[in-house]
C-alpha cells in the first residue's frame, strides 16, 4: 500500500508505523520515548503528527499506516503539543540535559530553550552501589524506556517504575539497588536512556570532571 | 550529530564469545572509555556486560608491554630485535638439528582469521610442519568434525534468526544466558513471545524457567538422548518420508538402531521421564520449523562428536533443515572459534578444510609460498604435549592460549611444556603458560586491532582497532610478519586486508569475500565471487559428493567416567555470565566486583547427606586431583552432580579433569568428571593461601 508523507509517495507494508514511513522518505519526526529495538509505546506525545481526516493530532509511533494516508509531520499544531512537552519534561530537572543526550537533541530540533516554567524539580539523589551503572534520579523522565529494554531487549526485569505523578521514578530492584535486583549488567538501560538518568560510572566521571563540551 | 564526549568512535566485533557482537567502541585520549552495542545482525543493538564492560583490562597495569626474555632464570625486558632473533636463531637452530617436526604452534581462537591463517603459514611454509593446532580443539572440533560428516561443512545451517524464526527449539548442553548472553536473551524473548523452548541439560538453566519442557539428561547420556528422540519421532510418524527418500542417505540402519532406544529404556540410562521424552519429540516433530541449538555440554564429551552426529540424524529424519526457522546451532565458545579453524590453524586441513593430502589444494599452496610440504598431517595439540614429553618436540609457540590452566590433565601439560627446550609465548598478560617460557612476546587485544572474526552463524565480520596496542605491543599479525621474515621466508602482507585477499584467492569459500563488501553486515561463508553469501546452508543439496545428507547409526556407550563407591557424585563444568573462560581479562575488569569467586553448586539432597551447607569450605576429589572450594546449595543441579565454573586461578578447577576426550578429536571430557564431596573446615582463603588448593 502507498502513503503520502510530507507530499512523498512512499510503498509500505500493512502494518508498518507513521513513524516507520516519514523514516522510510527521511522526514525527521521528534521522539522521546521511542526506541526502534522496542515495541511502540506512545507515552510520551512528542511524535505527533497530523493525518489528513484525524480529529487532531495522532502519535506517529504507534499509528499504523492505512492505504492512502496523507501525513504532515511538520503540522504546526503537533509541533507545539510537542514542544510544549518537552519544555514541560525540561522544567521537572536540575538543570539543562547534557548536550549529547536524546532530550538535549529532541529540544533542540523543536527550538526549545530554557522552560518558562519555574517549580519544583526533582532532587539530586545517585544510586551508585553497582561497578558500572549510576542511576541519577533527578534526570529520570519516566519515559519508561530503560524499563522496557530490561524487558524487552534483555529480559531481565530489574527495573520498575515507581511513585506517582511528579513523583515518580525508575528503581533497579524495588530501590534495592542494580546488584541486589534481578540485573544481569547488560547496559541495555544506559543504552536506552534519553537524559542520561541512567549511565556509566566512567562517563559520568568523565563529565564531572568537565568533560570537553557537555552542557 | 557528533558526540563530543569522545575523540572517536570505532565499528568493531566483541571479542569474547561467539556472538559476534557488533560494537560501538569510544574513546578519549587514546583510551576506551565506554562501549555501545551496534545494530549488527547477530547482536541487533544489545550486548552483555562482558563485551560492554569487560574493557579495563585493555590499559591494566600487568599489560605486556615490552617482549620478555629468560635470563638465568627470570625474565628481563628486552628489545623486539633481540627477541626476535633469539625467536628465530632458536627455531632455526631446532629445525636445523632435529627437523621441522620438532616444532609445534598453538593458534587462538581469540585471534583474528587473517592472524591465524598467518601462523599457520609460517608453520607450514617458513618452517615446513603441519604442527599446528588451535583452542577449537578442546570446545567444539566435535561438532566440525561431525557437521561435517553428517552436513558437509564445519559450522551452522542457518543463522541466529532462526531462533525468532522457529516455534521450536531444543537446547541441549548449553546454558545460553550465561554463556552466550546475547543470544541468550534473544532465546528467552522469543520464549516470551511464543517460542516453545525444550532444554536438555543436567541443571536447570535459566531458560528452562521459560521453556515448556526440562530434561535432565544425566551427563554422558546424550546419546541415548538423542537416540530416544529418534525412536519416538519414527515411532510416531514425524519422519518426512520424502526428504529422507530424496536428500539422505543410510536411514535405514538408523532406524534399527534407535528401536531398541524406548522411552523406559532411555529413561533407565538417562534419567529423563519417559513421558517428556516423548512429549519433547512430540513438540519437535509436530512443529513445521523447529531448531536445535548446542553447547559444549553435548561436544566436551568422550561422544561428543557422535551425539553431534545423533543431533544431525533428527533434523534430517524430519526434514528440519535447510530451510528458515529450521537450523542446526552449534554455539560457539570463543569469539573466533569458528573461523581459526575455517582458516586452516589445523594440522590436517588448509582452509575450507582441505586435507593436507589434498594433492591439488597442496600443490597450489606451494606453488603460492614457494615451498614443498608433506602430505601427512601435522600433530594435534595433545599430540604435541605426548611428542614433547617423548622428546620428538623441541620447540613450542603458543598464541593466546593459557593451556596451563584451560587444559585438562594439567600435570601432564605442564610436564610437556618442561621438556622443552625452546617456548615461545605471545600474550596479552602474563599467565600460567608464560612461566615456562623462554620468550615471551607482548600482543594487541581485540580493541587495539583490524581483521576479522567469524561468529557461530559464519558471519565473517570486521574487527576495528580502537585504541593502539600498550607500550611495545604488536599485533599477532606484525610479530607472525617479522618472525617469517626471519626464517626466510617473508609474508607478503602490507596489512590484514592482504591476508584476506589471499585467503579470498586461495579458498572458494571465501571467493567473495572483501573488506569492503564485509562493511555493515558482514557475509556468512559460502561467499560467492560476486559477494553472495549463505545464511542457509542445505536449501537444494548437502555438501557431500552425492549430495545425500548421512544418517549415523550411532549406539550409546557409556561416558570415559562414572560415579562410584570413592567418585560417588558426577562433576560438570561451565561458565558463569561474569566472566569469560580462565577469567584473564574479565578478572581485571569490574566484573570481578560482581563475581569474585568460583563456588560449587550441589543438590540440597547430597548437601544433607554430607553435611554440606552453603558457605562451607569442601574438598573436590577426582582420580586426578583435588580442589578446595565454597559450597552453595542449590536444587538449579541435579541431584548426583555438581557444577563449578573455572574462571578463578586460586581454584584451578581443571586439576580434577584427566585425560579422556572426544574419540573422534581428542576433545576434553570435561563435562563427566566422577568426583567425592567433603567438607572442610576454614574458608577457602586460608586454604588457597596455604597452599592447600
Amino acid at each position: 500500500m502507498q502513503v503520502v508523507v510530507d507530499g512523498i509517495e512512499v510503498e509500505v507494508a500493512p502494518g508498518t508505523t507513521v513513524l516507520e514511513a516519514a523514516k522510510l522518505v527521511d522526514r525527521w519526526v521528534p521522539t522521546l520515548c521511542f526506541d526502534e529495538r522496542m515495541v511502540p509505546f506512545g507515552a510520551c506525545r512528542v511524535c505527533l503528527v497530523a493525518v489528513e481526516g484525524a480529529p487532531g493530532p495522532l502519535p506517529a509511533c504507534t499509528t499504523t499506516c492505512r492505504d492512502g494516508m496523507r501525513i504532515a509531520t511538520t503540522d504546526e499544531r503537533s509541533r507545539r503539543i510537542a514542544s510544549n512537552v518537552v519544555e514541560l519534561v525540561l522544567s521537572e530537572l536540575p538543570g539543562p540535559p547534557a548536550e549529547h543526550t536524546e532530550l538535549a537533541e529532541v529540544a533542540r530540533r523543536l527550538g526549545v530553550g530554557a522552560p518558562r516554567w519555574t517549580g519544583a524539580t526533582h532532587p539530586v539523589r545517585h544510586d551508585e552501589r553497582h561497578p558500572y551503572l549510576v542511576l541519577r534520579h533527578e534526570l529520570c523522565i519516566s519515559c519508561g524506556r530503560c524499563v522496557r529494554a530490561c524487558d524487552e531487549i534483555q529480559g531481565a526485569f530489574a527495573l520498575t517504575a515507581t511513585g506517582r505523578g511528579f513523583h515518580s521514578n525508575v528503581t533497579a530492584g524495588l530501590d534495592a539497588g542494580f546488584l541486589q535486583s534481578t540485573c544481569v549488567s547488560c547496559g541495555a538501560c544506559a543504552d536506552t536512556c534519553p537524559t542520561d538518568a541512567i549511565s556509566e560510572r566512567l562517563l559520568v566521571a568523565l563529565e564531572e570532571a568537565g568533560g570537553a563540551s557537555d552542557g | 550529530m557528533a558526540d563530543t564526549r569522545f575523540d572517536t568512535t570505532v565499528s568493531t566485533t566483541c571479542g569474547y564469545c561467539g556472538v559476534g557482537c557488533n560494537l560501538e567502541a569510544h574513546t578519549r585520549a587514546g583510551r576506551i572509555v565506554s562501549i555501545s552495542p551496534g545494530m549488527g545482525p547477530a547482536n541487533r543493538g544489545h550486548t552483555c556486560l562482558k563485551g560492554r564492560f569487560a574493557h579495563q583490562f585493555t590499559r591494566a597495569r600487568d599489560r605486556l608491554t615490552a617482549p620478555l626474555v629468560r635470563e638465568s632464570g627470570t625474565f628481563r625486558i628486552a628489545t623486539w630485535e633481540e627477541a626476535l632473533d633469539r625467536v628465530a636463531s632458536e627455531l632455526l637452530r631446532i629445525k636445523a638439528q632435529y627437523g621441522p617436526d620438532a616444532i609445534a604452534g598453538l593458534a587462538s581462537s581469540r585471534a583474528t582469521n587473517e592472524e591465524c591463517y598467518a601462523m599457520q603459514r609460517v608453520f607450514r611454509a617458513a618452517i615446513g610442519t603441519h604442527n599446528i593446532d588451535n583452542c577449537s580443539r578442546v570446545c567444539h572440533s566435535p561438532t566440525s568434525f561431525a557437521l561435517r560428516k553428517s552436513l558437509g561443512l564445519s559450522g551452522c545451517t542457518g543463522s541466529f534468526d532462526d531462533i525468532e524464526r522457529a516455534e521450536v527449539l531444543l537446547i541441549v548442553g548449553a546454558n545460553p544466558t550465561e554463556a552466550h548472553p546475547v543470544a541468550g536473551a534473544r532465546m528467552k524473548q522469543a520464549a516470551l513471545r511464543g517460542l516453545q523452548l525444550i532444554t536438555a541439560d543436567p541443571r536447570r538453566i535459566e531458560l528452562a524457567d521459560y521453556g515448556v519442557l526440562h530434561l535432565p539428561v544425566h551427563p554422558g547420556t546424550n546419546a541415548a538422548f538423542l537416540n530416544g528422540l529418534a525412536h519416538v519421532l519414527i515411532r510416531d510418524g514425524f519422519v518426512d518420508e520424502a526428504f529422507v527418500a530424496e536428500r539422505t542417505t543410510g536411514f535405514e540402519t538408523v532406524a534399527e538402531l534407535v528401536a531398541a532406544y524406548t522411552p523406559d529404556e532411555v529413561e533407565r540410562i538417562t534419567g529423563v521421564p519417559a513421558a517428556d521424552l516423548e512429549r519433547a519429540a512430540r513438540l519437535y516433530g509436530e512443529a513445521d520449523r523447529a531448531s536445535i541449538a548446542w553447547g559444549l555440554g553435548v561436544t566436551e564429551q568422550r561422544y561428543g562428536s557422535e551425539c553431534v552426529q545423533l543431533i544431525c540424524n533428527l533434523a534430517l529424519m524430519t526434514g528440519k533443515i535447510g530451510r528458515p526457522g529450521c537450523a542446526l546451532l552449534p554455539l560457539r565458545g570463543q569469539n573466533n572459534v569458528q573461523g581459526s579453524s575455517d582458516v586452516g590453524a589445523l594440522p590436517d586441513t588448509f582452509s575450507q578444510y582441505r586435507s593436507v593430502a589434498d594433492e591439488e589444494t597442496a600443490r597450489m599452496y606451494e606453488e603460492l609460498w614457494g615451498v614443498s610440504m608433506k602430505r601427512e598431517r601435522g600433530l594435534k595439540m595433545q599430540e604435541m604435549f605426548d611428542a614433547a614429553l617423548d622428546g620428538r618436540v623441541k620447540a613450542m609457540w603458543i598464541c593466546g592460549y593459557d593451556i596451563a590452566q584451560s587444559d585438562p590433565d594439567i600435570e601432564h601439560v605442564t610436564a610437556a611444556l618442561s621438556s622443552l627446550e625452546f617456548l615461545v609465548v605471545q600474550e596479552i598478560f602474563e599467565n600460567e603458560t608464560s612461566k615456562f617460557a623462554n620468550v615471551i612476546l607482548p600482543a594487541a587485544s581485540f580493541l587495539e586491532k583490524t581483521g576479522t572474526f567469524t561468529n557461530a552463524e559464519r558471519r565473517i565480520q570486521l574487527v576495528r582497532a580502537a585504541v593502539a596496542p600498550p607500550g611495545a605491543a604488536k599485533t599477532d599479525l606484525e610479530i607472525f610478519q617479522l618472525v617469517s621474515e626471519r626464517l626466510g621466508h617473508p609474508l607478503p602482507y602490507a596489512g590484514p586486508e592482504d591476508v584476506m585477499a589471499e585467503i579470498a584467492a586461495t579458498t572458494p569459500h571465501f571467493a567473495g569475500v572483501t573488506y569492503e563488501r564485509l562493511e555493515g553486515r558482514g557475509l556468512q561463508w559460502p561467499v560467492a565471487p560476486d559477494g553472495t553469501d549463505s545464511p542457509i546452508l542445505y536449501e537444494e543439496r548437502f555438501e557431500q559428493p552425492d549430495g545425500l545428507g548421512r544418517f549415523a547409526a550411532l549406539p550409546y556407550k557409556a561416558p570415559g567416567d562414572e560415579a562410584s563407591e570413592e567418585y560417588p557424585l558426577i562433576l560438570v563444568t561451565g561458565r558463569r555470565l561474569e566472566h569469560y573462560n580462565v577469567g584473564t581479562m574479565t578478572r581485571r575488569t569490574g566484573n570481578l566486583e560482581l563475581l569474585s569467586k568460583d563456588w560449587l553448586e550441589i543438590h540440597p539432597e547430597d548437601a544433607r547427606e554430607l553435611g554440606v551447607e552453603t558457605g562451607d569450605l569442601v574438598r573436590v576429589r577426582s582420580k586426578h586431583g583435588e580442589i578446595a572450594v565454597e559450597a552453595r546449595v542449590t536444587e538449579r543441579i541435579d541431584p548426583g552432580h555438581v557444577f563449578t565454573a573455572f574462571h578463578f586461578p586460586e581454584v584451578r578447577t581443571n586439576l580434577l579433569v584427566g585425560p579422556s576426550a572426544d574419540v573422534n578429536t581428542s576433545c576434553p571430557e570435561y563435562k563427566v568428571i566422577a568426583v567425592s564431596v567433603e567438607k572442610v573446615g576454614a574458608p577457602v582463603e586460608e586454604r588457597v593461601a596455604a597452599g592447600v588448593a
